[in-house]
């Protein structure tokens, strides 16, 4: 195949973005990438592993809800949605409004030591439809 | 009786869809303008029969029959009529059934203006879009029947209910009355430059006439999804309540994403109007962007991902992977198999040039495509392969993608300056220098005045450049037409861009995206943030230049809602300026507070306030503070981006309606053999 000068400089450019891109990537991946875990995940594993921080997904355990709010200290068990384990949570700040008992919610943060996960960001999966009050 | 009516009208219409699509084929074979009618008579008796049904559900909606699950789940006695509209499409199966009701409603315009006989291309766009309705009428009644009945789930049978659950409080804003309907009018729009792609695949008329015939629908398509995104934006800003407009959920980069390759797709089909290049990579674009947009639907509709947003999961899943690998294998195959009637006529001639321009702003935009992409399936990617799930956070989206936008922002600068073909040593010169020196000073005050972050320059740099660009380039024109019509400078001006509507109306979008850049600059440079607790009545606290003092807190019940709220007032260098009102609202039926943030917007900030927590007895509250710079030109830049989509998509005055009649004009301007 014959390239013509202009061609070969059109795929020099698009090299070029290609790998830019490519390291962009790379780049921001290294810096942000956190392991997503199932309760029963996290607990069998033991602690985080290293430094870096980790997520976990779980339902919001029935009647384990304690939220202070004058100092908005939340802590709440978070249970796995087949084993039915449950973790510790403690979370610090406003709370989403979907967050209730019996929602999925994802939690990001770390282990301090203890058997207590201490989240940054705490989020709770908007229902489409309501749950109605059981009467 | 209301309820089998509505299904029955579903299973018509699927009926009559189908038929459109297995006897337009036949028409085509054997070239038959009979068959060819008959199909275009049944797709438009399909819309009929989709539009009664789509009407029924919403007559149910008013009349409360809650014997339907899906309005049992969605609304009740209490909800605003408003509001109860809009439930049409707050689940999964309303959403569906308005997608496939735009959709028919869409096809109904599209038949409609190309009435002509015309057996030799409008055929294929037909079967394309007959067989999208179909198979969205399909799913409807397969898995996602929206007049299915309530079920008690104790004994099994059917029955009424008194009242419905009602809509989940956070649906409750006027984001939800605009937002879904024009993003799904945006994915569905997309539609028809699809079918157009694909129907020139097929009848191998590859040249320019199926992308100029399909300008109007996807500036349209890409017009209501750029709103749609904006509103949801905006919605999420005032709502959600974390004091953020985006934070790279995977439904939001669902919608994000069609748009990128939607916004590639009409620069590049620009190039292949002027230059007759980059033919592949555009049926490569518009295919991908089609896909997107079923993909954007199903993800939404899914719960492959985990999202603030999702729904939870059901039954269409398989039938929209199906569908999307369909979308994707097919055309891309038949592109494979047509690529030599795709060769280009020209080729680049300059690597400065408005061409190489536009196919770096494609690199650009496919390539914050893929970043998004990347990061939003990365979970699914990474289980598949390593078993355990990774995810990547809203740093890696910002980390990547912001340095590509400053890119696309810098390319949106220059490339107004350049020429087609070849920028000239010379011409390189005049355009630049001012725009250069005039952002130049700009951010050299923006720096004395205490912009210090690289973030905030380098954007801000080349917002002026950009502004500047557009400028100098209505001024000469308007200088120019001036000196050649003699009529005054305001005369000039604004003939020049009604004469150059689609030049100077894509300017007037750019001015508009770029005001939203300035938005997110400010929000994403300098936000302040303060998460402040115990607060007692009478307590001050302060955020930036603003001192707040935290007056009372009040309980105001009424027959809809309860409302908690506390009042504060707002001090800016110790003038008092006024006094905001953060709400937590309780709804009847709902262990759901809804959050009402209060906002006090000027043009150059947000204070932004949000009621954390309470204590009625005591009065001691929390509060979540921030200060926002600029966002509010993100909503204005949404405005401006508006008013320049109508004018690039007016019609000329002189021609007769150019996209109505392109179609038609395919037969006659198309005999030219490809060699």
């Amino acid at each position: 195949m014959n390239l013509t000068a202009k061609q070969k400089k059109v795929i020099i450019g698009s090299l070029i973005i290609i790998i830019a891109i490519g390291y962009l990537i790379y780049a921001g991946m290294r810096d942000t990438m956190v392991y997503y875990y199932t309760v029963s995940e996290v607990l069998s594993k033991g602690q985080s592993p290293g430094d870096k921080g980790i997520r976990i997904g779980g339902k919001v355990a029935e009647n384990s809800i304690n939220w202070n709010e004058d100092n908005l200290d939340l802590k709440f068990e978070m249970e796995d949605e087949k084993t039915r384990e449950k973790l510790l949570i403690e979370y610090h700040g406003t709370l989403p409004d979907t967050f209730k008992e019996g929602v999925t919610a994802i939690v990001e943060g770390k282990f301090s030591g203890d058997k207590i996960f201490h989240a940054k960001t705490l989020l709770a999966k908007c229902p489409s439809k309501y749950e109605a009050k059981k009467n | 009786m209301i309820p089998t009516l509505g299904y029955y009208s579903l299973i018509i219409s699927a009926i009559f869809s189908l038929y459109t699509f297995v006897i337009v084929i036949f028409g085509i074979n054997f070239k038959s303008y009979p068959l060819v009618k008959s199909s275009k008579n049944s797709l438009i008796v399909s819309s009929v029969f989709v539009t009664l049904s789509s009407l029924l559900l919403l007559y149910s909606f008013i009349k409360r029959d809650f014997s339907i699950e899906y309005i049992y789940q969605h609304s009740n006695r209490s909800l605003s009529l408003t509001y109860t509209i809009s439930a049409f499409w707050a689940g999964q199966k309303g959403s569906l059934l308005f997608w496939g009701w735009t959709l028919s409603l869409f096809n109904a315009v599209l038949i409609l203006s190309n009435r002509k006989k015309d057996i030799e291309f409008f055929p294929y766009v037909i079967s394309i879009v007959s067989f999208v309705q179909f198979f969205f009428l399909f799913v409807l009644i397969r898995v996602a029947d929206p007049f299915s009945k309530t079920f008690d789930s104790v004994t099994g049978k059917s029955f009424v209910p008194p009242d419905g659950y009602g809509l989940n409080p956070l649906l409750q804003n006027p984001g939800m009355i605009w937002h879904p309907p024009t993003l799904f009018i945006g994915y569905v729009g997309y539609t028809i430059p699809f079918a157009f792609a694909i129907a020139a695949l097929i009848s191998k008329k590859l040249d320019n006439e199926w992308i100029k015939s399909i300008r109007r629908w996807s500036l349209f398509s890409w017009f209501f999804l750029s709103l749609g995104i904006l509103l949801g934006a905006q919605w999420a800003y005032v709502e959600l309540g974390w004091g953020g407009y985006w934070a790279w959920d995977p439904i939001e980069n669902a919608s994000l994403m069609p748009w990128l390759v939607g916004t590639a797709f009409l620069h590049s089909a620009m190039i292949q109007e002027k230059k007759e290049m980059l033919k592949i990579w555009n049926m490569a674009l518009i295919i991908l962007t089609f896909t997107l947009c079923i993909f954007g639907t199903f993800l939404t509709r899914s719960g492959v991902l985990s999202s603030v947003h999702a729904f939870g999961e059901t039954g269409v899943g398989p039938y929209f992977i199906s569908f999307i690998v369909l979308c994707l294998l097919g055309p891309f195959l038949l592109l494979i198999i047509r690529k030599n009637y795709l060769k280009n006529q020209n080729e680049m001639e300059s690597m400065i040039s408005k061409e190489s321009m536009f196919l770096f702003n494609n690199f650009v935009l496919v390539g914050i495509f893929f970043v998004t992409f990347w990061g939003t399936m990365f979970p699914v990617f990474s289980e598949l392969i390593t078993g355990s799930k990774l995810t990547l956070g809203i740093s890696y989206f910002n980390k990547v993608n912001v340095p590509l936008g400053i890119i696309l922002l810098i390319l949106m600068a220059i490339c107004p300056l350049i020429s087609w073909g070849k920028t000239s040593l010379q011409n390189f010169k005049k355009n630049f220098i001012f725009p250069i020196i005039v952002s130049g000073v700009l951010t050299v005050i923006f720096y004395a005045m205490g912009v210090r972050k690289i973030i905030a320059l380098i954007p801000a740099a080349f917002i002026v450049f950009v502004i500047m660009a557009i400028f100098m380039e209505l001024f000469r024109g308007t200088v120019v037409r001036k000196e050649n019509t003699g009529r005054n400078y305001f005369i000039s001006f604004f003939t020049l861009i009604w004469k150059n509507k689609r030049r100077y109306g894509g300017y007037i979008v750019h001015i508009g995206i770029v005001m939203m850049y300035v938005g997110m600059t400010g929000i994403g440079a300098y936000s302040l943030e303060k998460d402040t607790k115990g607060i007692k009545p009478g307590e001050t606290f302060e955020i930036g230049r603003y001192k707040l003092l935290y007056e009372d807190i009040k309980y105001l019940p009424s027959n809809t809602k309860e409302i908690v709220y506390a009042q504060l007032k707002v001090y800016k260098n110790n003038k008092p300026l006024y006094r905001l009102r953060p709400e937590k609202n309780f709804f009847p039926n709902s262990e759901q507070p809804s959050t009402e943030v209060s906002i006090a917007s000027t043009l150059l900030e947000d204070l932004y306030v949000i009621l954390g927590g309470y204590n009625l007895n005591s009065g001691v509250a929390s509060f979540k503070v921030l200060v926002n710079p600029l966002v509010i030109w993100m909503w204005l830049g949404g405005i401006v981006i508006f008013i320049g989509t109508v004018i690039a998509f007016w019609p000329n005055g002189k021609k007769i309606n150019p996209a109505v009649n392109s179609a038609v004009n395919f037969n006659i301007e198309n005999n030219q053999e490809i060699k």
